[in-house]
């Protein structure tokens, strides 16, 4: 159901929701939420059904219970938008959620720092690990391998019978792996991989390596 | 004054134009005096403006004897009109009479093309007779104390009512009336529609099913019969003649004898892009017609569009290319020859463009039909056969159109708010929602003002409120706005306006096409070659250029399927093909080149045969089948079929349809004999499995971006401003998604499905089609190569998926055959 990559010697496996699991630092990296929406879309008198809503937490309770770690790194845009009634489920989902918890903020980030130190989340700009660069938009810094979200990147695969699958993936290039988007009520954008990428694309429950 | 007298008023008019009145226009006056409703059936050109616009002016000298000194102020009449072009020509006809009979009336249009200031005007100090469109109507309903401006109304007429009947537009239409009934006193509604299978239905669906409207009104026939004369040109070597395509440029030399043989001659095409290359080839290959000849569709700038009219009408053109614009309306007495450029798909369509010649006293309208591949050939030759049966297709109204009426509900809660006990009552005597029940109704005032069935806490949900009074009202401002732009039911790619760089207008284009430009790109519009420079708040800024240029634009345009009655002469000619030449059409026996390549590996089927070729080429595994049933039974065939396979073993598809018969492309082999004997053709479980079938392919997916957009869930975006049309279908597609997953009982999300299921598959004639197929015999062949008739569905690039295999699976196969590239 999983796969597992090696970099500079540390190991992560790449997980079906979209998270990805790092050992040596027990951190779950998470990218692109974009919680908030779903309100957002209904503040604008959009009737996007609520129980979506409750799709991201579920997900994320999933991930946490199958890795049980002891931190959660958000690689950016967590929340939609402004402030609005969805925080109060965040907050909520907080509260049950005894990790430690850490922002990397992302464009879409425009809830001020305090409101998350309030819930005892700290954010930062970029977080740099050892040999790893964490970011929101992709980024190339010599000597590191950067793990970033922003593009949800989808992949487009063609077989004959002109057959073709467009699925969400696990983009990784040479000192690079972007993490597709977590949120259920997200887009994605296609990505051509070239030679040297790995691609591991969602399907069905599964991480599969193409 | 007497009604004779009246009378009188209206035959002096027309003695002085020397003309006459017809049967059916003294009828019309009549009926409209004594007050009743109706419709009438009368086509283009035949005088239907004045059958109804004269009982208008002399129902008001009747009640207003000083109308000569003393005029009354206030809108008095509305017509609605589906194409804003046809504004112009009904607006000078209506002002001629007014002005002759000195009534003092103002005629005054209000379309998306009017001017805010003129709409502001407007609203001060309303014309006596208004000229708008559907979604015009519905703006107006969307501005505050809106029964003030139409409380002295007495008279809708809807024009071209066959247009906008099955159509969502129509759909708006009836609601508009619903409350336009209510809120005056004295309103005739008259529709007026060319001839169409279901004229009765469709005084129903204009007037209300159950409706004092309707018991109080008449259908008046014109009766008029022109002859029609249907030529088909015949290409002269059939034996190089395409097997496939839609431009039909190879004919092109022929129609030049037809052009310059006759006064003026409309070339119509079915396409924008189809008419664009038309006109340029033509002035390619023959620049001697420069000047003589114009083009003419929907993407052209006003000016550009009114100026040829006049053109045509001063007979100073030889030709004009053009497309369903020049359909309606506009009555061309100088045009003596109708070319039409590659299959209508439908009989109402073809008869009503052959009529758009021969408007001389006694003339015989001629039309010549060019194929644009050999096949079309059969469609001509049935056409023919249409015509000498008059046979004439339905148009099928909707039912429960959910998203309209939420579009609707919002615009009444826009303006003054509404009861709603009382809308519903008004809108249960319409046709479309005659059938509504409480739950569905409940459901929609609940997704108005709550965004779901029930209440949430930490909800901010907010459209629709609902005052102590009762009242549902909209009260933030920005969703009242963000409403009104979004006002009408034609979803189309998004459109960009074309311009200068140094200003000056000339025309929109599709979204989808300029995504594929280049700055520096050359492209043809406007019969013009343009540099594309950029984008620029959804403007395309463009330059002259002198390179030539091979990129014309695409406009996507539905694709249409036969109706049923163009079906059945469809298979009876090709059933011709293998009778003696003494019984074969012109056209059938200049096909015998291509029947003969048929023939070769395969069969031209007779009517008791049913055909199914298999053959296998770099694309894989190609299993097509015959039954010539018109594309929407074919999409809903294929969809049946390749669903019931599926279930044997885990397989993957991809679809294609034509009117023809359909195609199965797979990876893997079918085994026909298998299919065969398992029955698959049975109309046993055919809805269930129909349905089922549907959650398979992106079908309904597709259908549901309009209702999206409709109900408002979707924003298109504020006008220069709008949101691309990728994200358009994106968050559409977001939203099916989340219904899906979560709310699959979503009225809108199950919208979908009845509406693929009802509009665009037909059930009723798939049950019929397979019940017919079960009693053929099977004729399977099994060939080396593609065969003629398997050729146009195999090229099709427009596809439907199916698959009922696991996504890893598909994944492995196909990453096995990338490496090994």
């Amino acid at each position: 159901m999983t796969q597992h990559v090696q970099i500079h010697d540390n190991n992560f496996t790449l997980h079906p929701t979209g998270s990805l699991f790092w050992k040596e630092r027990s951190s779950l990296l998470i990218s692109d939420v974009h919680l908030g929406k779903v309100s957002h879309f209904r503040k604008f008198g959009a009737a996007v059904p609520l129980k979506a809503l409750q799709a991201n937490f579920d997900l994320m309770d999933s991930a946490i219970a199958y890795f049980c770690p002891k931190r959660i790194i958000y690689l950016g845009d967590l929340f939609h938008a402004h402030i609005n009634n969805e925080w109060h489920h965040f907050e909520s989902w907080v509260e049950r959620t005894p990790l430690e918890m850490i922002l990397v903020t992302g464009n879409h980030d425009v809830i001020s720092p305090l409101k998350y130190e309030a819930l005892g989340i700290r954010s930062y700009h970029e977080l740099i690990i050892d040999k790893f660069l964490l970011t929101h938009k992709p980024e190339n810094r010599k000597g590191y391998f950067n793990f970033c979200g922003h593009i949800h990147p989808n992949v487009k695969i063609k077989g004959i019978g002109k057959q073709s699958l467009r699925l969400p993936c696990f983009f990784k290039h040479q000192d690079q792996m972007i993490l597709p988007a977590f949120g259920e009520f997200t887009g994605s954008h296609s990505l051509k991989p070239k030679k040297q990428d790995e691609v591991f694309a969602l399907a069905d429950g599964l991480v599969i390596k193409i | 004054m007497t009604k004779d007298e009246l009378y009188v008023l209206a035959e002096d008019w027309f003695e002085k134009q020397n003309w006459k009145p017809f049967a059916f226009q003294r009828r019309t006056w009549k009926a409209f005096l004594q007050g009743k409703n109706g419709l009438l059936n009368a086509p283009t050109g035949s005088g239907k403006t004045y059958a109804l616009w004269f009982p208008i002016v002399l129902n008001y000298i009747k009640e207003h004897p000083d109308y000569k000194t003393k005029h009354t102020k206030g809108l008095k009449a509305i017509w609605i009109t589906p194409l804003r072009a046809l504004s112009q020509e009904i607006k000078q006809a209506a002002e001629r009479v007014a002005d002759d009979l000195g009534t003092g009336w103002s005629v005054g249009i209000r379309t998306g093309d009017t001017s805010t200031g003129e709409r502001a005007k407007q609203k001060r100090n309303m014309p006596d007779l208004l000229i708008t469109t559907p979604e015009s109507l519905q703006l107006l309903l969307a501005t505050k104390g809106y029964p003030k401006i139409f409380g002295q109304c007495t008279a809708v007429i809807v024009d071209e009512w066959h247009e906008l009947l099955g159509t969502k537009r129509g759909v708006q239409t009836e609601l508009g009336l619903s409350r336009l009934k209510s809120i005056t006193d004295n309103l005739r509604i008259w529709g007026i529609s060319a001839t169409i299978g279901n004229l009765d239905q469709a005084r129903q669906v204009l007037l209300g099913p159950d409706s004092m409207a309707l018991v109080n009104s008449v259908l008046i026939k014109a009766n008029l019969k022109r002859e029609i004369k249907i030529k088909s040109i015949i290409p002269n070597e059939m034996e190089t003649f395409p097997w496939r395509g839609h431009l039909g440029l190879r004919l092109l030399d022929t129609t030049i004898p037809i052009i310059t043989k006759s006064k003026t001659t409309l070339l119509f095409t079915n396409t924008r892009s189809q008419c664009e290359i038309w006109f340029q080839k033509i002035l390619e290959k023959h620049p001697e017609l420069a000047g003589e000849i114009a083009m003419h569709h929907g993407s052209i700038n006003k000016e550009t569009r009114q100026w040829v009219e006049q053109a045509i009408r001063n007979e100073s053109l030889k030709a004009v290319v053009c497309t369903s614009s020049l359909d309606l309306g506009v009555d061309f007495a100088p045009v003596e020859t109708v070319v039409q450029i590659g299959g209508t798909k439908g009989i109402s369509r073809f008869l009503q463009r052959a009529g758009r010649s021969g408007h001389r006293p006694g003339a015989k309208s001629v039309i010549y039909f060019l194929p644009t591949h050999a096949l079309e050939l059969v469609e001509a030759s049935a056409l023919q056969q249409a015509v000498k049966k008059m046979a004439v297709e339905d148009r099928i109204p909707y039912l429960n159109c959910f998203d309209v009426l939420i579009q609707y509900l919002t615009t009444l809660a826009v303006s003054d708010g509404f009861f709603p006990d009382r809308i519903h009552d008004e809108i249960k005597g319409t046709f479309c929602f005659q059938a509504i029940n409480r739950d569905q109704w409940q459901w929609i005032l609940n997704f108005l003002v709550m965004g779901s069935q029930s209440l949430h806490s930490y909800d901010e949900f907010k459209k629709v409120e609902v005052g102590d009074d009762g009242l549902f009202k909209v009260n933030h401002r920005g969703i009242a706005m963000r409403h009104r732009f979004q006002i009408g039911t034609i979803v189309g790619d998004a459109n960009l306006t074309v311009r200068y760089q140094k200003g000056g207008y000339i025309g929109t284009i599709e979204e989808y096409f300029i995504s594929k430009l280049k700055a520096g790109d050359v492209f043809t519009f406007a019969g013009r070659n343009l540099e594309f420079i950029r984008i620029k708040q959804m403007q395309v800024l463009v330059r002259n250029s002198n390179k030539k240029s091979t990129k014309v634009p695409a406009w996507m345009g539905g694709r249409m399927s036969f109706s049923t009655q163009m079906s059945d002469l469809l298979r009876n000619e090709l059933y011709s093909a293998s009778m003696p030449i003494k019984k074969q059409s012109l056209e059938i026996r200049s096909l015998k080149p291509i029947f003969d390549k048929q023939r070769e590996e395969s069969i031209v089927p007779k009517p008791d045969q049913f055909l199914i070729e298999t053959f296998t080429t770099n694309d894989g595994y190609h299993h097509v089948f015959y039954p010539f049933e018109g594309r929407a039974v074919h999409e809903a065939m294929g969809s049946l079929l390749s669903y019931r396979i599926s279930l044997l073993s885990p397989i993957t598809f991809s679809l294609a349809f034509n009117d023809y018969g359909f195609e199965l492309l797979s990876d893997q082999e079918l085994d026909i004999g298998d299919i065969l004997d398992n029955n698959l053709f049975t109309t046993d479980h055919m809805s269930d499995d129909l349905q089922k079938s549907l959650n398979s392919t992106e079908m309904a997916k597709r259908k549901f971006r309009d209702i999206a957009v409709i109900s408002g869930l979707v924003f298109t975006g504020y006008p220069e401003k709008g949101i691309k049309m990728k994200h358009l279908q994106s968050s559409s597609e977001l939203f099916f998604n989340v219904f899906k997953d979560y709310e699959a009982d979503n009225l809108l999300y199950q919208q979908a499905f009845t509406e693929t299921f009802e509009h665009q598959l037909e059930e009723g004639r798939l049950r019929l089609a397979l019940e017919r197929i079960n009693g053929q015999k099977v004729v399977w062949k099994h060939c080396s190569q593609p065969t003629p008739f398997a050729f146009p569905l195999i090229t099709d690039r427009l596809r439907e998926k199916l698959s009922s295999e696991k996504l890893a699976e598909r994944i492995k196969r196909m990453t096995a055959k990338l490496l090994k590239k």
